[in-house]
């Protein structure tokens, strides 16, 4: 794991960062709530609307995760009454439904983001910390990982002082796993950021990139960057994250 | 011309009757004209016959008998007219027998004798040469002194047989007349009452798997069309019904699996980067995980087949231009190509107007590019075009890789179809991309299909309805060498 004394300040914001999770199937909450505990949040979870509710509605959260086919009040109806009660939590909407219009119904209710299931628990993480605007490390103009250096502004990448040329794509890639640096980053999370959904099944072509970016990042130096985590993603650092 | 077709035969039958008609009706009218032409002679003749019976009755009361036959011929004058006057006794005597006509027509000496019948006026047809024919009526008068005649008169029918032969002369010319027209006007006729079921049937036609809510329009006109609209609207109703419960069908399915989905991908997920793991059970797990990734996949594209059939497709419905999005496509999957040295080349006429959902139609090359990558081996060349044909945007992916047997050419857009299970498997396809590209293109009003020959590479071609070029382009060629 990465570790820099931002990364310590961050984890100090986030503890007071209180989340609710309203979702009925136990075991989806179960394991999101584990994740997000794991990442030093306070969370707080209701496995029906009307408890939901009663949360919301008492109690000031940053960020509530919402599913929408819910026992009692659904999602969208407890989207409204909170928005109408001047709520301004940050709302993730989680469910099984990706119609077009169900994700514009939704945002007109007053969602911020939406996640369809299933999705990666790296996925949600992510949006989670760019609903809590408190992005890790990536607003600033140079990323660093290990030796690597990337400057946002000129799209240079240098590894231990060597300047290594990159195509667009390739650099596209390697930011996005640098400013994510430490973190495993789904195929689909890849391919959405670095191509668009159209690409959504072609997942293979992820892989294909990485292995170009090997050939170039990796490959000429004794330390790996890029690691693979079967079954999961990508991921940049000097381990595979723990 | 198709002799089993309805309209073939209705006209065909218009016209046997309409002349079967009209033959009737010239037997019948040539019939009446005989018999009319023949009473009319005849009473023409049997008023002669009186009037001559009058002229005899009056000269024999004034005892001069034999004086009738100079009158006869100063009144009537029988051989200028063509006509035959003959008055015999009751005995049998001859009184009178006009001579010979002019014309030599008949030869009254050669005529039959009077037949004695009770009946007062009668008449008989006498046969003459050369089959003609003589009409005689004969009237009796009988005088109160007790004497008795019998008045003949005759007229040769070479008239009325004339009449009759040109009555039949017209009606033969005109029987191809009546005939043309029984055509002609059961064609039109036909046509006509045709057109509605031409209507219902083109109206049909239009509607297929993804407009089933649409409807023949029924015309009130209570009769075989109405009913045959409505009896069709009935069944396209059932039909809707059969695919909205297939869809919902897959849409549910599809919406069940993903909550167990969600819960093994997180469990497997955090499992996976627990730390006090041995390397191989972090693989297994890893290698578990790709098997959720795929299950989802064929949730997500199953899903979205579902969507795009129930008229779901567009999020958006902008007029683009296909060939600068097929080209850009292009150029992000180009390293996917030479990964494998597969050359790519892009032919793209710009100002190929389309309208419809940018990223579904993008989704469109991108699945028909991937699936032509896969299937060519290394070296092999993968060509991409899209041109302007009529009214259509044609796009078209060619490789010259394994091909397709003709046996599997039909079902290859179909869900799951492998032409070969085995291969494609280890390539990681779920079988529903081409399913998906035929979906999109079907919600676009467009539609795709394959070609191909084994061994020499397969063809699909798109083909999307143009709209009109909204801003100035230019024909410039763009190709690009990967």
């Amino acid at each position: 794991m990465v570790s820099s004394p931002r990364q310590s300040i961050y984890v100090i914001l986030v503890t007071h960062m209180r989340m609710l999770l309203i979702e009925d199937e136990k075991k989806v909450a179960d394991f999101v709530a584990r994740g997000l505990r794991a990442e030093r949040f306070a969370v707080d979870v209701a496995y029906d609307g009307t408890t939901g509710w009663e949360k919301a509605s008492g109690t000031e959260y940053d960020l509530i995760i919402l599913d929408l086919m819910l026992p009692g009040i659904n999602g969208t109806e407890l989207l409204r009454r909170l928005r109408r009660q001047g709520s301004t939590a940050a709302v993730l909407v989680l469910t099984a439904r990706d119609a077009t219009h169900d994700k514009v119904e939704n945002f007109e209710a007053g969602a911020d983001d939406y996640l369809t299931k299933p999705f990666a628990f790296a996925e949600l993480l992510v949006r989670v910390k760019a609903l809590l605007r408190r992005p890790p490390t990536s607003r600033t103009h140079a990323l660093r990982v290990g030796d690597l250096e990337i400057d946002r502004l000129t799209q240079q990448v240098r590894r231990a002082g060597k300047r290594l040329e990159l195509t667009a794509k390739e650099y596209a890639l390697l930011e996005y796993l640098a400013a994510n640096a430490g973190r495993v980053l789904s195929r689909t999370m890849i391919v959405e950021h670095v191509w668009d959904e159209s690409f959504e099944n072609l997942t293979n072509i992820v892989d294909v990139y990485v292995r170009h970016l090997r050939s170039k990042v990796d490959d000429p130096f004794p330390a790996k960057l890029i690691q693979t985590v079967r079954g999961v993603g990508y991921c940049l650092g000097e381990a595979v994250p723990a | 011309m198709n002799t089993r077709s309805l309209k073939f035969q209705l006209i065909g039958w218009y016209a046997v009757v309409l002349v079967a008609g009209f033959g009737l009706l010239g037997v019948a009218t040539y019939l009446a004209l005989q018999s009319s032409l023949a009473a009319s002679l005849k009473e023409n003749l049997l008023r002669r016959a009186r009037q001559i019976s009058q002229l005899l009755r009056e000269e024999s009361q004034g005892g001069n008998e034999a004086r009738v036959g100079k009158e006869i011929q100063a009144r009537y004058a029988p051989d200028l007219n063509e006509r035959f006057v003959r008055i015999t006794r009751a005995d049998g005597a001859l009184l009178y027998l006009s001579s010979a006509p002019k014309s030599q027509s008949f030869d009254p000496a050669t005529l039959p004798p009077p037949i004695v019948s009770d009946q007062a006026e009668t008449s008989r047809v006498a046969p003459l040469v050369g089959g003609r024919k003589m009409l005689l009526a004969a009237h009796a008068l009988k005088l109160p002194g007790g004497a008795s005649y019998l008045i003949e008169t005759g007229a040769p029918m070479d008239e009325v047989q004339a009449d009759l032969r040109n009555w039949l002369r017209f009606l033969l010319a005109m029987l191809p007349v009546v005939a043309a027209i029984a055509l002609g006007g059961g064609y039109v006729l036909v046509k006509r009452a045709l057109l509605p079921v031409d209507q219902i049937a083109a109206s049909a036609q239009r509607i297929s798997s993804h407009n089933l809510s649409e409807r023949l329009p029924v015309a009130k006109t209570g009769d075989e069309m109405e009913r045959l609209s409505v009896a069709l609207n009935h069944m396209i109703e059932r039909l809707d019904a059969a695919f909205q419960h297939s869809r919902r069908f897959v849409a549910d399915a599809s919406h069940e699996l993903r909550t167990p989905l969600t819960v093994l991908q997180g469990e497997l997920e955090s499992l996976v980067q627990e730390p006090r793991l041995t390397p191989e059970c972090r693989d297994r797990l890893g290698s578990a995980l790709e098997e959720v990734g795929r299950l989802a996949n064929i949730v997500e594209g199953l899903f979205a087949i579902s969507r795009l059939d129930a008229g779901e497709a567009a999020t958006e419905w902008v007029p683009f231009d296909l060939a600068q999005l097929a080209a850009a496509t292009a150029d992000q999957m180009a390293l996917l190509a030479e990964d494998k040295k597969i050359r790519v080349t892009c032919t793209a006429s710009m100002g190929a107007w389309v309208e419809g959902d940018r990223a579904r139609l993008k989704q469109v090359v991108v699945n028909l590019l991937d699936n032509a990558i896969k299937y060519t081996p290394e070296n092999g060349a993968v060509g991409l075009t899209v041109k302007t044909e009529d009214s259509k945007v044609v796009l078209e992916v060619e490789d010259n890789g394994i091909g397709i047997p003709p046996e599997a050419l039909p079902r290859v857009f179909e869900r799951f179809f492998r032409v070969d299970p085995a291969r494609s498997r280890e390539q990681g396809g779920a079988g529903l991309g081409l399913s998906i590209v035929k979906s999109i293109c079907a919600a676009h009003r467009g539609r795709v299909e394959a070609s191909s020959r084994p061994g020499q590479g397969t063809r699909f071609r798109v083909e999307l309805p143009s709209v009109p070029v909204r801003t100035n382009h230019n024909q410039s060629q763009r190709n690009h060498e990967h």
